[in-house]
């Protein structure tokens, strides 16, 4: 038998098309920078209702170590990358070049390599994600941040809260080697920026089809 | 209507969590909980009765928007106290406690939420004529807030700082 995909389902495809892309090239990037030791890979591109992003995310009170990088255009979003405290420190550690040190608080050296891998894999994924919607995204210095997971996404969706209950959150998770990392990169575009996806998925399968 | 929470977020936290836009109603001995940053955490309690709501808010204003109540500031208010009537409490005896209203790394621009937020139901709290005996608002961090509906305390947890019990 023939399965016969419907439309939705069809769109959300393109949609993780485009996504893995950009996530593609965030992966090569962070390749080059860990020695090509981490790499990436697109997990969901979901569309949220508003009152269970905290169950349907896992992030609920959770306290994480996190980058944080936003473009603040319209035509933007909140890029987010997440680690628990043991696993940021270990990645810090390695860049660095030391031990990993839980007792310590974290040092501007620690912190630097945190943002720096944050900018590197979040401007390889934000041009990938520019080219395809050709516009211009140009995030702001990443920020490092220790917090609760919840209230940090609270402020990354709220652009898309104004207008809609049914929030977009990219999540893209981590390996090393076969191993799964738990870190992750949380993209939540703008709400100009969702629709400016929207429009570059139908003229691409307008393309398609002519 | 008060919040439904599914047993896998019961069985990790072993508690109720109200998620964004959600409402929750509890009495002694039970505890309401939330993780708030731009949001407001509302809550509503009767002393004596010892039953309370906490709404998390997320935007100041529906402007017409009636499908998530507790969303607003201006529309979770009148939906709390319905609430609360609905388990036999009378408005006139009730309290406010309030938490939240952060903005959360160090968002600059016209864009404050998280002080909207704390203004709109501020001003909500006054024209319904419902006393605000205690809030912890603003700053740049989040909040982990619990409600215990027995002590009639709201305990605020921040990240790297003290315990607070208001």
């Amino acid at each position: 038998m023939t399965e016969i995909s419907s439309p939705a389902d069809a769109r959300q495809e393109r949609i993780y098309e485009l996504f893995s892309g950009a996530t593609q090239e965030a992966s090569d990037a962070m390749s080059r920078w860990t020695g090509g030791e981490v790499t990436l890979s697109l997990n969901e591109v979901q569309e949220i209702s508003l009152d269970e992003i905290f169950e349907q995310l896992d992030v609920c009170e959770d306290l994480l170590t996190m980058v944080v990088l936003s473009i603040d255009e319209e035509i933007g979003g909140e890029l987010i990358l997440t680690f628990d405290e043991l696993n940021g420190r270990r990645l810090a550690a390695t860049l660095a070049g030391r031990e990993v040190d839980l007792e310590s608080p974290w040092t501007p050296l620690e912190k630097s390599a945190l943002c720096e891998t944050g900018n590197i894999l979040g401007c390889a994924y934000l041009n990938a994600l520019a080219q395809a919607v050709g516009v211009d995204l140009i995030p702001s210095p990443p920020h490092f941040i220790q917090d609760y997971g919840a209230s940090v996404l609270q402020q990354a969706l709220l652009t898309q809260a104004m207008m809609t209950d049914e929030i977009m959150i990219a999540r893209t998770g981590f390996a090393r080697g076969d191993e799964q990392l738990d870190w992750s990169v949380y993209f939540i575009p703008t709400l100009a920026m969702r629709d400016a996806l929207e429009q570059t998925l139908s003229s691409r399968n307008g393309q398609a089809k002519v | 209507m008060a919040v439904e929470l599914t047993s896998r977020q019961k069985s990790k936290e072993k508690r109720s969590l109200i998620g964004m836009g959600q409402i929750g109603v509890e009495s002694a001995p039970e505890c309401l909980h939330s993780v708030l940053g731009s949001c407001v955490g509302l809550v509503l309690y009767h002393p004596r009765l010892k039953v309370a709501a906490l709404a998390h808010i997320v935007l100041p204003e529906s402007a017409g928007r009636s499908a998530s109540p507790g969303k607003f500031a201006d529309t979770a208010l009148p939906h709390m106290i319905r609430l609360l009537g609905n388990r036999g409490v009378n408005r006139s005896g009730l309290k406010a406690k309030i938490a939240g209203g952060a903005e959360m790394f160090g968002k600059t621009g016209p864009l404050k939420i998280g002080a909207a937020n704390i203004m709109a139901v501020t001003a909500g709290l006054k024209e319904a004529g419902i006393p605000l005996v205690a809030s912890h608002v603003g700053g740049k961090k989040g909040r982990r807030v619990c409600f215990d509906c027995s002590t009639l305390q709201l305990t605020i947890e921040i990240i790297g700082q003290e315990k607070e019990v208001i």
